[in-house]
């Protein structure tokens, strides 16, 4: 049987700039999903754009290759990962007029 | 009803001792959990506070909002890669943020069968992170100056608690509760096994006054004054040097449900009477949490650096 992992790595969290995600090791996951349920999205024109990252150490980040996801209004959004390496987090850049993100994020993880 | 036990102690250490997962351990007759984390979480997992019947996380505890999940850690670093746990690859990590006095927390809850005797047996190891040099404080910390054999990220450490939250059928509360604490928070080693002498506040204490506790809170006794020591002398471990060195470490703490009292602590070659530690209840009866047997494990950082608890392993038994 497959392991798998659910991981809540922000809960009802207010973002007003950018951030990421504190480091999480996977070495023993094959595959991830990122689940980002944005609860509240204000300001002028706010969009909030999250792309992974990885690291072979949690200490030194770069994006990997998926693609930008950008988010407009609140709602569940979610995409794919593999082939990562050990370490992941998520990156995410608010902008637009005075932009303010409530979010939850998820790392779903299976081996 | 009275369990008896068939006295084969000696044919039941002969088969402890041949198994190499078990041998490790000094187990009472009955196991209730081993838990070996190449093989997953087994139930240990982040601790939040109580939410309303909405599910409006919103009302959560701030102080207990944001316990961290614990995560299945290879132990790799920056200089070496993968370090490994004990038995196997992996082990159950669990890591505050780099927020002075951020508090991470993973939990697993049992009930009782009965009641009486009770063993938590682990191994555990403990670290801070290995600095970038964006994230470097230099070298000197604390009571620490690198000196080739020293290093500042030894004082970066704050303290990791083991402790359990047990309810008895007739609704009595109580928490059994001990902490390495390895430095105080000027962040000078203490290097002391310390206990709390109040109950943990609640949710209902807080509930209509959310500046009561700060998100960076001590949940399990806010108040520094409340943690004493459990003997005159500092237990020194094995930090190893540097940040990315992982040597385990024997833990083994008995307390008793039946008197509500700690019993003794082990930490490698130092055994630690706990007969005296008192252990606070809750003045009011608690419904809804019969037979709980909860343990919890903690780890705090006194410093704006990430602390670290890794457990390879964790086996809980009973005299039941």
């Amino acid at each position: 049987m497959k392991h798998a992992l659910t991981a809540v790595l922000e809960r009802n969290t207010t973002f007003t700039a950018d951030f990421t995600t504190e480091p999480y090791e996977a070495g023993w996951a094959t595959e991830a999903r990122w689940f980002v349920r944005t609860l509240a999205l204000e300001g002028d024109a706010p969009t909030l754009h999250l792309a992974t990252q990885v690291s072979p150490d949690g200490l030194h980040w770069c994006d990997d290759e998926t693609a930008e996801q950008v988010t407009t209004e609140p709602g569940l959004v979610s995409w794919r990962v593999r082939e990562f390496g050990h370490w992941l987090r998520l990156r995410a850049s608010l902008r637009g007029g005075d932009p303010q993100a409530k979010v939850l994020i998820y790392l779903a993880l299976k081996s | 009803m009275e369990t008896t036990h068939v006295p084969a102690d000696e044919l039941r250490r002969a088969l402890i001792a041949a198994d190499p997962k078990l041998s490790k351990f000094n187990p009472l007759p009955r196991i209730l959990a081993f838990d070996e984390f190449n093989t997953g979480t087994h139930g240990w997992c982040e601790l939040i506070g109580n939410h309303d019947g909405h599910g409006n996380l919103d009302t959560v505890d701030v102080h207990m909002r944001d316990f961290r999940p614990p995560q299945i850690s290879s132990c790799d670093f920056f200089d070496i890669g993968t370090h490994g746990a004990m038995s196997g690859n992996y082990a159950l990590k669990v890591a505050t943020r780099p927020v002075t006095g951020h508090t991470a927390v993973a939990i697993r809850r049992l009930t009782m069968a009965q009641r009486g005797v009770v063993q938590f047996e682990t191994y555990f190891t403990y670290k801070s992170e290995a600095v970038t040099e964006e994230s470097s404080l230099g070298n000197s910390f604390g009571d620490v100056v690198w000196d080739g054999n020293l290093h500042p990220s030894e004082a970066q450490f704050g303290a990791f608690t083991v402790a359990t939250d047990l309810c008895d059928g007739d609704g009595i509360r109580y928490h059994c509760v001990a902490r390495y604490q390895n430095t105080d928070l000027e962040n000078r080693f203490t290097r002391r096994w310390v206990y709390p002498v109040v109950p943990e506040p609640t949710p209902r204490e807080n509930l209509y006054n959310q500046e009561n506790l700060t998100p960076t809170e001590d949940f399990t006794a806010p108040n520094p004054e409340d943690w004493h020591a459990l003997d005159e002398e500092p237990q020194f471990l094995c930090y190893n040097e540097v940040p990315t060195k992982v040597n385990w470490h024997y833990l083994r703490w008995q307390f008793d449900t039946r008197t509500r009292t700690n019993i003794e602590l082990q930490v490698n070659d130092r055994i630690m009477d706990m007969r005296d530690v008192p252990v606070p209840q809750y003045p009011d009866k608690y419904d809804g949490l019969e037979n709980l047997l909860n343990f919890y494990v903690s780890v705090r950082t006194h410093s704006p650096v990430r602390n670290f608890l890794f457990l390879d392993s964790a086996l809980i038994s009973v005299d039941w």
